[in-house]
C-alpha cells in the first residue's frame, strides 16, 4: 500500500539541541492524522519538515516520503515545487495569510490560474464553483478585512486548495475562532479525507481531535508520548500526560467555589452599546460586587467585546451609564486581552513595561515580582520581548502586569481562547485565586458554555 | 513549556542577532570619514582653498597639491574639503530643522486626529504640490548666492517627509490594543510615546534622515552647478563642477573629484542605513 505520507524517526535539531522527535507516522489516501500537545510542544515543526520550511537555523533528520517520492533528500527548490500541487497548507490564522489588498475572488481565481494552470475562463468558473461549494456566495468582491474570521478561513482553503493538492495540512485551523465556527471549519477540514484526500491537522483542542478522528500523535515538550486510532486515544488514553490533556478540557473542570460577595463596585444601567453603525445590546444591566466572578456568553459577534470595553470606560455607552463606586481609583478597572502579544509595546523588554506600571503606582517591585513567582514565570523572562515568551506565560504576566495596579474590577476578554487546555485551566485557576485573595470582582467573556459555568459565580448569557 | 521554546530561542538567536551587515559598517565608515573632512575642513592641511596661483593651473598631484590644482591654479584638495563643510554641514543641520518640527507635528496630526490632523495634511500637501528644487529656487531667488536661503528652502522640502512618515506610524500604533492598556493602566503621553512610539518609528525616522540628508547634498550640489546656488568662488562641489568641465579633456581627474565626493557622500548615507540592500 502507499501512504500519502510516510514518517520515519523524524526529529528536528536546533544545531546538536533536539527540539522534536523521533516520531514515526503514516496516513494513507482518505486518512486523518492530528497532531495534538500544548502550545510551543514542537507540532508546527512536523508540518514544517514535512513541506521544507523549517526556519534556517533548524535541521530535520530521518525519512519523510510524500506520495511514494522521499523528499527530504529534494533541493529547496524541488520542494517547493510540490507545494499547492501535491501539499496545501491552510496557515494558522488565515486572514493574516490573505492579501488584504486584493478582493477574495481574486485571490482563490489567481491560485487556480497560476498554480492549477487553468485557462482564464476555466479558473474564473472553478472559483464560482468554490464560492458557492463553500457557502462564500456573496462574498466575492470582498477585501480579507471585510470579511469575518470563518469566511477568511473558507477563502483561504479555497485558495490553497485550488491546485487540488491531495494532501492538506492545516495548523491550528481553530484558533481564535469562536464555537459555531469551529464546527464549520472543522467541517470543511472533513471533506478532505471523505473525498479521497489526506488531511494533517495539528491542534491543541480536544473537540477538534473528538471531530477530525483518524489516527493521533500527542506531543510533550517535542516527545511523542503517545499515538494510535482517535478512539482510542481519547477514551483510553495511556499516558498520563494524554489523560491530564484531554481531562483539561472544561467540560471536566470543577465547579469552582463561591466567594462572599462584597459591596457593588461597578453598576451598569441600561446599557446600549454600538460599534461600527450597528445597536449591538441593549438595556444591559449589571451590578458587580467585590469579589463576584461573572461570566458573559454569547455567540460571537453579538457584542461581548464592546460591552467590555463600555464596562472598562474605554468606549462611552450610547444610552444608559456605567457608573463605579465611589471608593474606586481612577485605574481601579483593568482589562485582560484575548491576544497576549497585541497588549504589550511590541520593542520593549518585558520588565520595562512591569517596572513602569509598578513605578506609576507606587508598587514594590520585589512584591510584583513576588507576585510573578507565584503565577509560576520565572523573572528571567522579564528579560526578554513579549514576542519572544509564549502566550500562556505573557497571558500569566498580563496579569502580573494588572495586579500590580491593585485593581478592583478584572476585566477578561477570552483571555485563554489561544492557549491550550492545560495552560487554560491553569491560568483561569489562577484568576479565581488571586480574584479571592486580592477580593476583585471579575468579569470574563467567553465564548465556552463549559468555562462559564465551571468558572464563574454567575453567567449573563448575551443573545 | 518553556525548554522548548528557550531551546528554540537559543537555537534562532544566531541568525538573528543583531549585528550589523558589513554594507552598513562600510557605510558608518564613510560618514566618519566624510565628518572628519567637514568639521576639519581645509585647516586639516593648512591650506587656503581661495588661494589662486596662475602659473601652476590644472596640475596633476603631486607632494606640494596631492590632488592637483584647478583652473586657476588653486589647491584642489583644500577646494574638497570646505566644499565637504559646505555640504555636509547644510545637510546636518537641515536634518535637524527638518526632522524636528516634522517628527513633532507628525504626532501631533495622530495623537489629536480630527481638524488637527486635516489642517496639517492640508498643509503638507501644499507643500510637497511644488516641487523641491523649485521651492528652493524661489528662495534662492529672495536672497542669490545665500547659504541661508538654500539651507532654508531645503528644510522647508524636507520635513514634509518626516511628518507624513511620523503621522502615518503613529496612527497605526496609536490605535493598536497595547496603547489602549497602557492607558487603561495609567501611563500618560510621555511614557506612551517612550514606550509605544519611539521604538516603532525611531528606526524609519533614522532611514529618512539619511535620504533626507542625501538629498539636500544633491540638492546644493546640483543648484552650484547650475549657478543658482552658492555662487563662485566659494569651493562648493556642483560650483567646482561647473569651473572644471570646460577643462575635463586637458584633466579628466579633476572634474572627477568633485563628482566622487558627491557619489560617496550619497552612497555613504544610503549604505549606512542598509538603503541599498535588497529585501
Amino acid at each position: 500500500m502507499t501512504y500519502s505520507i510516510e514518517v520515519e524517526a523524524l526529529s528536528v535539531f536546533a544545531g546538536t539541541t533536539l527540539l522534536m522527535g523521533p516520531v514515526s507516522f503514516s496516513v494513507a489516501p482518505g486518512g486523518t492524522l492530528v497532531i495534538m500537545g500544548e502550545t510551543g510542544a514542537g507540532k508546527s515543526l512536523i508540518a514544517q519538515a514535512i513541506l521544507g520550511t523549517l526556519p534556517g537555523a533548524l535541521r530535520s533528520e530521518g525519512r519523510i516520503t510524500v506520495n511514494g517520492r522521499r523528499v527530504d533528500t529534494l533541493a529547496a527548490t524541488q520542494r517547493a515545487a510540490m507545494w499547492g500541487h501535491e501539499l496545501a497548507t491552510l496557515p494558522q490564522e488565515p486572514w493574516r495569510a490573505l492579501d488584504p489588498l486584493m478582493r477574495a475572488f481574486r485571490q482563490v481565481a489567481e491560485s487556480h490560474r497560476f498554480v492549477a494552470g487553468t485557462s482564464r475562463a476555466e479558473a474564473r468558473r472553478e472559483t464560482v464553483d468554490a464560492f458557492a461549494a463553500l457557502g462564500l456566495t456573496g462574498a466575492e468582491d470582498r477585501l480579507p478585512g471585510a470579511l469575518s474570521g470563518g469566511m477568511a478561513q473558507r477563502v483561504a482553503f479555497a485558495a490553497a486548495t485550488a491546485a487540488k493538492a491531495p494532501i492538506l495540512m492545516a495548523d491550528e485551523p481553530t484558533k481564535g475562532l469562536d464555537a459555531a465556527r469551529h464546527a464549520k471549519v472543522v467541517d470543511l477540514l472533513a471533506r478532505v479525507p471523505a473525498s479521497g484526500g489526506t488531511l494533517l491537522a495539528i491542534t491543541h483542542e480536544v473537540a477538534v481531535t473528538r471531530r477530525l478522528g483518524g489516527h493521533v500523535i500527542v506531543l510533550r515538550e517535542g516527545q511523542l508520548v503517545e499515538q494510535g486510532p482517535a478512539d482510542q486515544v481519547l477514551t483510553a488514553p495511556a499516558d498520563p500526560y494524554t489523560r491530564s490533556l484531554l481531562h483539561a478540557d472544561p467540560q471536566f473542570w470543577d465547579k469552582a467555589q463561591s466567594h462572599p460577595a462584597g459591596d457593588i463596585v461597578l453598576t451598569a444601567k441600561a446599557v446600549d452599546v454600538v460599534r461600527g453603525g450597528k445597536r449591538l445590546i441593549s438595556g444591559f444591566d449589571l451590578e458587580l460586587r467585590q469579589g463576584e466572578r461573572v461570566a458573559l456568553t454569547g455567540p460571537s459577534g453579538i457584542g461581548k467585546t464592546t460591552l467590555l470595553d463600555a464596562l472598562a470606560g474605554l468606549l462611552p455607552p450610547v444610552a444608559g451609564s456605567v457608573l463605579r463606586a465611589r471608593s474606586l481609583s481612577a485605574h481601579a478597572v483593568q482589562k485582560l486581552y484575548q491576544d497576549p502579544p497585541a497588549a504589550f509595546p511590541t520593542r520593549i523588554p518585558l520588565d520595562r513595561s512591569l517596572r513602569d506600571v509598578a513605578r506609576l503606582h507606587g508598587s514594590d517591585w520585589q512584591v510584583v515580582l513576588r507576585t510573578l513567582e507565584n503565577l509560576g514565570v520565572h523573572p528571567s523572562l522579564l528579560s526578554r520581548r513579549p514576542d519572544e515568551v509564549s502566550g500562556g506565560e505573557l497571558q500569566r504576566i498580563s496579569i502580573a502586569r494588572a495586579l500590580s495596579v491593585r485593581p478592583k474590577v478584572l476585566l477578561a476578554d477570552e483571555p485563554t481562547s489561544r492557549l491550550d487546555p492545560i495552560t487554560q485551566k491553569e491560568t483561569l485557576k489562577m484568576l479565581e485565586r488571586v480574584g479571592a485573595q486580592e477580593n476583585i470582582a471579575m468579569v470574563l467573556v467567553t465564548h465556552d458554555r463549559h468555562i462559564a459555568e465551571k468558572w464563574a459565580d454567575r453567567v449573563i448569557q448575551l443573545a | 513549556m518553556s525548554n522548548q521554546t528557550d531551546m528554540m530561542i537559543e537555537a534562532i538567536a544566531p541568525t538573528t542577532s543583531r549585528r550589523l551587515p558589513v554594507s552598513r559598517l562600510v557605510g558608518f565608515a564613510l560618514l566618519a570619514l566624510l565628518a572628519v573632512a567637514a568639521i576639519g575642513g581645509p585647516d586639516l592641511i593648512g591650506k587656503d582653498p581661495a588661494k589662486q596661483s596662475l602659473l601652476d593651473t590644472l596640475q596633476g598631484p603631486s607632494a606640494e597639491h596631492p590632488l592637483g590644482t584647478d583652473n586657476l591654479g588653486r589647491d584642489m584638495t583644500a577646494r574638497l574639503l570646505s566644499g565637504a563643510q559646505l555640504s555636509l554641514s547644510l545637510a546636518f543641520l537641515s536634518v535637524i530643522t527638518a526632522g524636528l518640527p516634522g517628527t513633532l507635528l507628525g504626532v501631533v496630526a495622530a495623537w489629536f486626529g480630527g481638524w488637527t490632523d486635516r489642517l496639517l495634511g492640508a498643509f503638507a500637501d501644499a507643500v510637497l504640490a511644488l516641487p523641491g528644487l523649485l521651492l528652493v529656487l524661489m528662495l534662492a531667488a529672495i536672497s542669490p548666492g545665500s547659504w541661508w536661503a538654500l539651507y532654508a528652502g531645503i528644510s522647508l522640502t524636507l520635513w514634509v517627509d518626516y511628518f507624513r512618515y511620523t503621522r502615518q506610524r503613529a496612527r497605526i500604533v496609536l490605535a493598536e490594543p497595547s496603547v489602549e492598556a497602557s492607558r487603561l493602566l495609567g501611563l500618560g503621553p510621555w511614557l506612551l510615546i517612550r514606550r509605544h512610539l519611539i521604538p516603532e518609528i525611531g528606526p524609519g525616522l533614522l532611514t529618512i534622515a539619511a535620504f533626507g540628508a542625501a538629498t539636500a547634498v544633491t540638492a546644493v550640489a546640483a543648484l552650484g552647478f547650475v549657478s543658482v546656488g552658492v555662487r563662485p568662488p566659494t569651493a562648493e562641489w556642483g560650483v567646482m563642477m561647473t569651473e572644471l568641465l570646460p577643462y575635463w579633456r586637458e584633466a579628466p581627474f579633476l572634474i572627477l573629484q568633485p563628482v566622487g565626493c558627491l557619489v560617496l557622500t550619497v552612497l555613504a548615507l544610503h549604505l549606512s542605513v542598509g538603503g541599498l540592500r535588497r529585501s
